[in-house]
């Protein structure tokens, strides 16, 4: 049965109670964010609750170019004059990437910082490039160009100014599929391809034992 | 007591929702715009897929790398989106470069 109490309109709450009620719900939702969102999205952890909950891994999965340093020998440069001297031999490879109208692609090793590598890379027309590196742990956004002068090839030497990833970024700015074909040496332990639909790849780089080994008797019987 | 605990989770979904507004991953969508909405374009990839990728005010419409006004983006043209989200099914567009197609000499006028 309806009574006249129940058809009264109920009464609003005070704009202190209002305001109470958003104060709460913004520290809330801020420690949310803290604490869950921030260590999950972004791997920005300040109060340690992301590697506790195991939510640090995440933003490692989503970020597109962050890239855990693989496991293993790090191949650390220890400097004696003019030499560098490293725990293990140096890797090599050798890549070829078809790229579709306006498609790119990042290519990138990881390197520790002072680590060096040789690299010659060549394509079959115009392409825009950058030569690049990301520190390890960071986040999308804070990579550090090296080069970037428009060119159809380059063939030098590098030294990491920073352990991280380094690589390069390739874009066909045209209408007609080119060809890039890159060729490297060096102390780099990993390597990654990130392609211009979201996906990414380890590669396999080479030992160098795996080099054939040039035979002198074989070459001076000739 | 109801209105309290609204603004409890309007408050809470509105900051939550801010953070994820910028925690997606960048995608390129390249084809064939096959529907063109005030909000949304569908574009049909060379792979045959059509995905749909939603527009905004800060979306950078431009040719030549020029900004050109949205109007100018119709269906049937060419293009190349840089996009966000956190897959090709949740794609908010932050530049639509308008080019020539595969093989094709100019941008579409």
């Amino acid at each position: 049965m309806t009574t006249d109490k129940d058809l009264q309109p109920q009464e609003l709450p005070s704009a202190r109670k209002l305001a109470q009620a958003s104060g709460i719900a913004l520290l809330v939702a801020t420690g949310v964010l803290v604490t869950v969102v921030l260590p999950a999205e972004y791997g920005v952890d300040p109060l340690g609750t992301g590697a506790t909950l195991g939510l640090v891994a995440l933003s490692t999965a989503s970020a597109p170019e962050a890239v855990e340093a693989p496991a293993g020998v790090a191949l650390v440069p220890v400097q004696d004059g003019a030499v560098s001297h490293y725990p293990a031999a140096f890797n090599f490879d050798s890549r070829q990437f078809v790229l579709g109208p306006y498609e790119f692609v990042e290519y990138k090793y990881h390197l520790q910082r002072g680590a060096s590598m040789f690299f010659s890379w060549t394509t079959s027309s115009d392409v825009v490039h950058d030569f690049h590196g990301d520190p390890d742990g960071a986040q999308s956004g804070s990579s550090q160009s090296f080069d970037k002068q428009p060119r159809r090839r380059a063939d030098g030497g590098f030294t990491a100014p920073f352990s991280g990833i380094h690589g390069w970024f390739w874009e066909n700015p045209g209408g007609e599929t080119i060809t890039v074909k890159v060729t490297t040496a060096g102390f780099y332990t990993a390597a990654h391809e990130f392609r211009y639909d979201g996906t990414r790849q380890p590669r396999q780089i080479r030992a160098l034992d795996t080099l054939a080994v040039s035979d002198n008797e074989k070459e001076s019987a000739q | 007591m109801i209105r309290p605990i609204m603004t409890f989770v309007a408050t809470t979904v509105l900051v939550l929702s801010a953070a994820e507004l910028i925690a997606h991953d960048e995608f390129r969508i390249i084809g064939t715009v096959t529907k063109r909405q005030e909000t949304a374009i569908n574009v049909k990839t060379k792979e045959g897929k059509t995905i749909s990728i939603a527009l905004n005010k800060q979306t950078l419409i431009s040719r030549d790398k020029k900004k050109v006004n949205s109007t100018e983006l119709k269906t049937g043209h060419y293009v190349v989106v840089d996009a966000l989200g956190d897959s090709e099914a949740d794609l908010l567009a932050l530049e639509v470069r308008l080019v020539p197609p595969p093989g094709a000499a100019a941008a579409p006028k």
